[in-house]
Formats: C-alpha cells, structure tokens, sequence
C-alpha cells in the first residue's frame, strides 16, 4: 500500500506519492475551479509519471483550501499538520517552522516526534505577508527580486509604521518623496523589517526554539531572509524546493496511517 | 424588518417564543434550558412595557450589582446584553456598531461599547430614566457611561469599584453603593426595602452554591453540560441575580447533570477533547459551535473567569457588605485587580482538576484586557503541557471572523491535540 | 541651554544621571502614570524616574508578542524595553491601576521581569471624600511598603522637602509655560517637550537648576516663534518632541497642551498647611490634579481644556490618541462638543506612541492648519 498526499491549493495541486518512506513520484499541476477535479487530475498525473498502476492500493490524505472538497482521499488534514511533518522529514532538528504565503503568516512549533506543537498567525491583517510584500515592491517600482537584492546594501532601517497596510504605504511614499530621499535599499530593508518585525511577534508569543525552518513564497527573498535571521540571531534553515512540502507532510500522515493498520 | 427608530425589544420576546414553541416540541430537550428562555422572556417584556406599568428603568453596565436595582422595585436593563441579543435576533450587528461609530466612538472601543452607544443613538433600546456603569471590568465599560447620558437625556451614576481588595477598598465599595443608592431614590422616589435586599442576598448565596456544584458535576468524565451551555450560565448571573426564577433554572440543570453523571452519559456522544474556555466565543456563532462541538467530540468544561466563582460566602444579615463581597467573588472578576501568581496557579490546577487537554483562548479585538493575557496563560499551560488555541475573533461582530475561518483553525488544532 | 536637555535624551533610558546615581550606592524607582506621588520616592532617597517607551515608534514585537497587538503602543513599547533589559538598573517598579494598558504591562512586568519592588496603587476614578480617603490609605501603604523595602524612614521633615523640591520644578514650568502665553514666544512647544522629557530622567535639583537658567536665557532672549495657528495638543501620552516639530514645522505654534507628559503632569502644586500630615498634602494634590480621562466626571478635565484654550489663546486643538487608548477615544465626542461650543475646531488625530508626525499626519495637519487660516480671514 502506497501513501499519497494532496495539497490543493487555489492555484496549484501537489501531490507526493511515498512508498515505504521514500517518495517515490510528486507532481504538481494547475489547480481547476472544482477541487474534486484537481485532485483527480493531479493524481492521474502522478501516477502516470511515475508509471504505476495502484489498483486503489492506496491511502491519501488531502490538505490545501480545496482539500475538504475531495472525494479522492480517506481524510483531509489541515495544512499546519502537514507542514510540520514534511519540515520535519527534510529536517529532523526542525522545532520552529515560519511559513509566509501570499495572505498568510504563520509560525508553528515541531515536537520532537515530527508533530505539530503550537501555533500563531495572525489573522485579520494583510501587512506582514507575501501580497504586502508586493504592494510595497509595486509602490517603489521595481521588481521583488530587485528589492530583495537592492535591501542587503541597506545602511539603516527606516521607521514604516508596520501597524496596517495602509499606514506602510504612506510611510514609503513619505520616505521615497523626502528631500534627500531615504535610499531605496534603505526603504527595502524597512519594509522587510516591518514584516520580520511581526513575524517575530508571533514567534515570541509561541517561544522561539531551534532551528527555524522558513517556508512558503517569501521563503525565498534572500533580503527578508537576511533581516530575519539578524532578528533571530542565527541562521534559518530554508528548503530549496519547497513548493511539495505541504504534499510531502499530508502523505507522511498517509503513511501513519498505513502503518496504524488503516485500510 | 423593524423600522430604524423602533426600539428592538419585541424581537427578542418573539425570538424566545419561537425558540420556547421549538423546545416544548422537542421532548428530549433539557428542561433547564427551558426555564432559561422563560427567564428571557420576563425579562424583556418587563423592559418592554416598562412605560405601561409606570416602572423606573435604569440601565446598567455588565457586572453590576442588579440586586440593589431589585430590592428597590426597578427593572434593570443590562445594556451590553440587551443590545447584543437584539442584535443576535434582528442581525443588526454591522448597523449597531456603525451607528456608534458615527455618534463619535473610534475603532479603539471594543465593538460591543460602539453598539451600545449605537443602540442608544438609534433609539434601539429604550431610553433609561437612569444611566449606571461601573469600571468592571475594563476602560470600556469604565467610559462608557457619559455618552450614553448625552444620547438619552438622563441622569447618571458612576460605580467606582476599586482596583484591589484591601479593607479601605472594601469600605470604599460599600460606599460607592450607598451613593447609588441614594441617588436612586432621589431619582425614582423608589425607597430601599432592605429586607427584601437581605432576601436576595440569601438567593445569591444558594445561586452560588449551585453554581459551584454545576462545576464540580462538570468534572465527570464524560462531562454532563452541553458544550458551549456555560453561557446560559453567565447570562443569569447578568440579568436575575438573587431571582427565585434564577434558582429554579439551577437547580433543574444541577438535576439534570446529576442524572446524567450517574448515567455516565456525556453531553457530546463521543467525547474526545475536554476543553479549558478562556473569554466568551463569538455569540453569533453559538449553533455553529454547538454542532462542531458534537462533531468533534469537543466540549467545554471549565471556564475559569465565566462559571468558576471564588471562594466566599455572603451574609444576609450584612446585604450591602455581601453585595461587595459578590462583586469580588464574580468569576469574571478574577481578571481584574492584579494578575497575582495566586490566580495564575488557580487556571493551571483547575485544568488539572478537570484533566483538560487543551484550552481555547477567543481573543477578542477590542478586549485589551483579556488579550494582555494570552502570552501569560498560554506559558503557564505549556508549563503543565497544555496546549492553547489563539482565536482572533469579535465577540458581536459577524465580518471579522466566518463560520469557515474559526472551524479551519477548530480542525488544526483537533489534530494538533490528537497527535499530542 | 536646550541642547544640554537634548544630550540628557539622547542617552535615554540610563541617562549620565542615573548612572551617577547608581555609581553613588543610591536606588533608582521607576513610576508609570501621574498618580504616583513622586514626593515619596524622592524623600525615601531614591531617584524617581518616569518609565517610557521608545523615544521614537518603533517595531515593538517583543511588546506584541507579550501585550498582543491590540494594547496601546505605549504600553508595548514600555514593556519592550523592559524585556530587552533596558530598564535592569531599576530597583523598583510603582504603577497606578490608571487604564488597562498600564495595569497589564505592571502586571506582565512583575511576572517576567519581576523587579525587586513592585507596587501597584488602586486609583479611585472619582474626587469625593471617601475616594481621597482611600487614595490617601494607598498612598500611605506606599509609603510603608518602600520604608520597608529600602530600610529607612520617611520623616515629615523630609516629604516636606520633597514636596518644596516638587513645588519648585511646578512653579518653574509654570514660568516656562507662560512664556508661551506671548504672541510671538520665545520657545516652541517641541523644546518645552524635550525639556519636560529630561526631567523625568534626572534628579529634580538638577532639574530645577538648569531649567531655572533656561527660564533666564530664554526671558532675556530675543528670540521668537510664530506661526499661521496657535494650537493646543491634547490626549494620550506624548514623549516625542518629534511629533510637536513636525507640526510646528508646518508653520503652527504649539503653544500648550494637556498631556499626562507636561501640563498634566506639572499644573497643581501639593498645598502644606499646618492642619495636614504632609503626606495628607501630597495624596490630596495627586487626586485632584489636572485629571487624566480616566476620571470621572469627564467635565472636570473638559472645563481645564476649556480654561488653557482661553488663557493660552488658542485657535485649534489636535487632539493625538494612541490606538486603542480607550479612556481618551471615549471621551473625544463629548470633547469635540464642548470645544464646539467654545468655537475652537479639533483635529482628531489616531497614532502610535512615538510617532513622529510624518506620512498621513502631517497631511492632515496641514489641512487643519489651512482652514484654521481660512477662519481667520
């Protein structure tokens, strides 16, 4: 019996197919408006890939926005869950996980079982995620990588008030108009900082524990990343390829629960 | 829909007549909650037709000591209740909170004071002959007062109930009660009947009693009181203190609980996840909460600051000195007054005593108070290992948190208890 | 002169005078909110300082993290230092149950920094009799509480020296006050904030000295300030000079104000008469002092705006309240009515503690500013 995982999002669908541990094939296609019909496609695809026939000799367990929707898996999961098994596959010393998306910031704690501890995210509030980041990419007009590469020459943190989207905004353009204007690296690290700043927030309600593995979209903006870990004081540990891992944790739920005898 | 100067008392009546008509229906239904939405209903038909009966209407704050409001033959009006449930009823919530809003309130006010003060401004609920508040429990309810004495022409009293419980402070209260008193009857030409005050007091000892032995049953493993039932609780205490209708409701329930304990019956069939509440859940998701608590098997068992009452006995023979002492021993009180170690060790020992295995913390927006304790319950259960979910929520306000939102966060943190 | 006022900031929260004071074997107790009766610390010998936050808004994820994020900025802010160590030179920390933002911050304080004298006072919200006799019982305890802890005894003799000390540094910011009361003053209400800043930070005999020479300078110079509008700042807790100049700066003159940092804090003296224990004195003045918008009835603190509005002739008032500073957000429309009454228009203004007045803000003021100016014509 094979252990599948599914991670339906409102853009892509993973899927990660492990054989005794070992992933065996994973995939990812477009997400389609019906979650059922991702759900299917993206397996069919998977197995296909991989070249094998499963005669239904398979557990799967869904994750995602769309994972409730499917008639496909045994059982949904909720994302957190899964994210905390497949950081803890990749990493074993992984005890804090960060994952910044494009509307949602959350900080989560790993026990020393692999298994989701604690969380925090903050809820109601756009600033301090990934669709913030852009905004503020787009008010400065350059390009996220630019931003991110232009922050590391930052000589000092200018104060954006980090408070609300709307109040960042107008400290960025305050600070892009002044006379001499605040430089641009400058303004990039500040907005960074801003975001960090409320990351950390939630990682001290929760206790910050090592190591601290950070995934999701921002995970790979070298110049959030650098401010972060001066925030921390140490490094991060930050996947290279991080897109499944949500996938990856649903099936090694699946595996779980092949191992615990369910059919 | 009710026009947009009617007050919106009727709604609530009707409401409960509906939901009476439904649970007579229903043979399984708890008697208790029954008797509950009877005790609503005489409640606000008495707001209701206070003009007709030529009775004195004094509007008063959460926490108050209604009995005083009792004993002289006044009917009280519990504003943050009453609002609330209008609301709940005619789903007026965004109307009321904005209508504060533009009688001046800032976001800074929790939503629950911006749709008093909007209640008020739209002529929602009756205009009181007298306006009481008290700063129990937080600057909210400490401010909110004056404005709504501008907003009905009416006269006001502030209770000042001190921060801490030395004997000056407990002699300050006492006071404090007396000017209300007086006051109160200068203004309704209503006189103090002490004997029936000393009467309530006698009541309010048994309710507490009562209260204290609903909590213990609420230990059994399965635990015998309906999951989200504590807030029946709360709203007695708020509307018929001392009331012989508030004790019949006890009693039944505590019958009711006792027959199940013995049956060894839960209140959820399956239970699974014995919950620790901390701050009150959104009210307009109650049914919401009541269903995914069957579901998932989960139910609230102890509510340290809604249904656990501090030690403390009361003394009819000294009615205004006992009605102090119950605004000390309200449960909801223990979150005023300093954060001593003492009342830190209580929340940790009761989620032993009632072998909880994870707490929900419903942080409130506008509860400041509550919110600046999070980090510091949350510590002080990991240190027995109990995990804590963080809800971002509004108690009254329907667009700051969906059904989906709080049964997405519920499901993880389910699974989060399942793997602990 | 100003510039020595400045320096004393700059190296906030250990100033050189706290240091010297500690390097002396002397305590240094930190007070938040103005219903703390400094006298008492200072005749127990110990230095009072006033704890603050950040000087500037700052990204406060330590106070988030502890206070959530839905407690002022100010208490975050103050709770932050404190976490981050800043305040470890502190012998003791004295709070007031003033507003809920300050009684959770000494209350997250005690539990996670737990400083070696802690006290909180209970603050009646009223002026009757019975409310000053229990102010007076918890000044009293107070006042044990810190014999007890500091091993010494507070005599008549020295509260009454405390209180002259006291008395002096209200009489001289009087002076500095009504200097500002000129058409064309010869300070602006940034400095007054940075000079009021630095006395919550040194000892008050050094205080009075330097504040006593820049009233001299100051009287003799012919320097002035002028601007299109004379304006009132009122509401929260303000400790950046920042936030007056950015206003300032956009051609207004602050010319008074009534927050809890200045006016507020310095308007009444402690009154000594021969019939009153000088801690009866201290505790009646505490009570009675211009009010914070905790207090009830809310006149008693209207009626004192009303007063500086008419003595400071002022054409408008910004009103400048933290987020989530409730006692003040309740208060703002019956404010904004009694000042309509008086025909003085308000700018009602949401902020951070700290903030320095720029992005939104300044727009805003300067709109105000514009049709202050329109009035006038």
């Amino acid at each position: 019996m094979k252990a599948l995982g599914i991670d339906i999002g409102s853009l892509t669908t993973k899927v990660v197919v492990l054989n005794n541990g070992v992933i065996e094939t994973s995939c990812v296609v477009d997400s389609d408006d019906e979650a059922d019909t991702s759900a299917k496609v993206a397996v069919a695809r998977a197995l296909g890939q991989a070249n094998i026939n499963l005669n239904g000799d398979y557990y799967i367990i869904s994750t995602g926005a769309g994972g409730k929707a499917t008639s496909i898996s045994q059982k949904s999961k909720a994302i957190s869950s899964c994210l905390a098994r497949g950081i803890y596959h990749l990493y074993s010393s992984a005890r804090m996980g960060i994952d910044i998306g494009a509307e949602s910031g959350i900080v989560f704690k790993i026990n020393e079982r692999g298994k989701l501890k604690d969380q925090a995210s903050h809820d109601k509030c756009a600033a301090g995620t990934g669709v913030f980041v852009k905004q503020m990419a787009k008010l400065m007009q350059i390009s996220l990588e630019d931003m991110s590469e232009l922050s590391l020459d930052a000589k000092t943190r200018p104060e954006i008030s980090g408070t609300c989207a709307v109040f960042a905004e107008s400290e960025v353009i305050s600070h892009v108009h002044r006379d001499p204007p605040t430089p641009m690296a400058d303004i990039a690290a500040g907005i960074y900082y801003s975001i960090v700043s409320r990351l950390m927030a939630l990682c001290k309600r929760v206790g910050i524990e090592k190591d601290v593995v950070v995934t999701g979209g921002v995970a790979q903006n070298k110049g959030l990343i650098n401010i972060l870990e001066q925030e921390l004081g140490f490094k991060v540990l930050v996947p290279d390829n991080a897109q499944s891992i949500v996938a990856l944790g649903a099936a090694i739920i699946a595996q779980e629960q092949i191992e615990k005898g369910a059919k | 829909m009710t026009s947009k100067t009617t007050n919106r008392i009727e709604s609530i009546i009707k409401a409960c007549s509906v939901i009476l008509r439904m649970i007579k229906a229903r043979p399984n239904v708890r008697k208790s909650e029954q008797v509950y939405y009877e005790i609503l209903t005489k409640y606000f038909t008495r707001i209701r037709d206070v003009k007709q009966n030529g009775d004195f209407l004094a509007a008063h704050t959460v926490f108050f000591p209604t009995e005083i409001l009792y004993a002289m033959n006044i009917v009280p009006m519990h504003t943050e209740s009453t609002t609330w449930m209008t609301a709940l009823f005619t789903g007026e919530a965004t109307e009321l909170v904005t209508a504060g809003a533009e009688a001046g309130l800032a976001s800074e006010i929790c939503t629950p004071h911006r749709g008093i003060a909007g209640a008020f401004t739209i002529k929602a609920l009756p205009d009181p002959d007298v306006m009481l508040w008290s700063n129990l429990i937080c600057d909210n309810t400490a401010k909110s007062g004056e404005l709504i004495m501008e907003l009905c022409g009416c006269p006001g009293y502030f209770l000042d109930h001190p921060f801490q419980e030395s004997e000056q402070e407990r002699n300050y209260l006492i006071g404090e009660l007396q000017g209300m008193i007086d006051f109160l009857q200068d203004q309704s030409g209503r006189k103090m009947d002490w004997d029936k005050l000393s009467q309530l007091v006698a009541e309010m000892d048994k309710q507490i009693k009562l209260n204290r032995e609903i909590c213990e049953l609420r230990k059994a493993v399965p635990t015998p009181f309906s999951p989200q039932g504590f807030l029946e609780l709360l709203t007695l205490d708020y509307l018929f203190p001392g009331q012989p209708e508030a004790t019949l409701y006890l009693e039944t329930l505590r019958d009711e609980l006792k027959e199940k304990v013995n049956a060894k019956t839960g209140a959820v069939e399956n239970e699974r996840f014995r919950l620790m509440s901390l701050f009150v859940p959104p009210m307009y998701l109650m049914s919401f909460l009541e269903k995914m608590s069957h579901e998932f098997g989960a139910v609230s068992v102890i509510e340290p600051f809604f249904t656990y009452w501090a030690d403390g006995k009361l003394d009819p023979s000294k009615p205004l000195e006992s009605v102090a002492q119950k605004s000390y021993m309200i449960p909801e009180v223990q979150m005023y007054g300093p954060m001593t170690d003492a009342k830190i060790q209580r929340v940790s020992d009761l989620a032993k005593q009632y072998k909880i295995d994870g707490a929900v913390f419903y942080a409130d927006t506008g509860c400041r108070q509550t919110c600046a304790l999070i980090k510091l319950l949350k510590d002080t259960l990991s240190e027995i290992d109990i995990p804590m979910l963080t809800l971002d929520s509004d108690v009254v306000d329907p667009t700051m948190m969906s059904q989906e939102d709080i049964r997405e966060k519920f499901e993880g943190f389910f699974e989060l208890l399942e793997d602990y | 002169m100003l510039e020595k006022f400045r320096e004393i900031n700059l190296s906030f929260p250990q100033t050189s005078y706290i240091k010297e004071h500690i390097s002396s074997g002397k305590k240094v107790i930190g007070w938040l909110c103005t219903y703390v009766p400094e006298e008492i610390i200072h005749a127990a010998g110990a230095l009072p300082i006033r704890i603050t936050g950040y000087q500037q808004e700052q990204e406060l994820d330590d106070g988030t993290a502890y206070l959530y994020v839905n407690n002022c900025s100010f208490s975050r802010s103050c709770l932050q230092l404190a976490l981050r160590g800043e305040y470890d030179f502190l012998d003791g920390i004295v709070g007031g149950s003033t507003c809920d933002g300050v009684r959770r911050l000494f209350d997250l304080w005690r539990k996670y920094k737990g400083t070696a004298f802690n006290q909180i006072l209970s603050i009646p919200r009223k002026f009757t009799t019975q409310a000053h006799e229990l102010y007076l019982s918890q000044v009293t305890q107070f006042k044990q509480n810190l014999e007890k802890h500091m091993g010494v005894t507070i005599t008549d003799e020295a509260l009454t020296k405390s209180i002259e000390l006291y008395n002096e540094t209200r009489a001289l910011l009087k002076k500095l006050y009504d200097l500002r009361k000129s058409d064309s003053p010869p300070i602006s209400g940034a400095e007054v904030l940075e000079v009021l800043d630095a006395g919550f930070r040194m000892p008050k005999e050094a205080f009075n000295d330097l504040l006593s020479k820049l009233i001299n300078e100051l009287s003799e110079s012919s320097a002035t300030h002028t601007g299109r509008a004379r304006l009132a700042v009122v509401g929260s807790v303000l400790n950046n000079p920042e936030f007056i100049k950015s206003i300032e700066d956009q051609n207004a003159l602050v010319v008074t104000d009534e927050l809890c940092t200045s006016t507020r804090y310095w308007s009444d003296p402690v009154v000594l008469d021969n019939n009153k224990s000088p801690l009866e004195a201290i505790s009646k003045r505490y009570l009675n002092n211009f009010p914070c918008a905790r207090m009830y009835p809310s006149d008693e603190r209207f009626d004192r705006i009303i007063q500086l509005v008419r003595d400071f002739k002022v054409d408008g008032v910004v009103s400048q309240i933290i987020r989530y500073c409730a006692p003040y957000a309740h208060d703002l429309p019956l404010l904004i009515k009694k000042l309509e009454a008086e025909n003085v228009p308000i700018l009602a203004l949401d902020v951070e503690y700290g903030t320095s007045g720029s992005g939104q803000i300044a727009t805003r003021v300067q709109a105000f500013l514009e049709m202050l100016e329109a009035r006038k014509q």
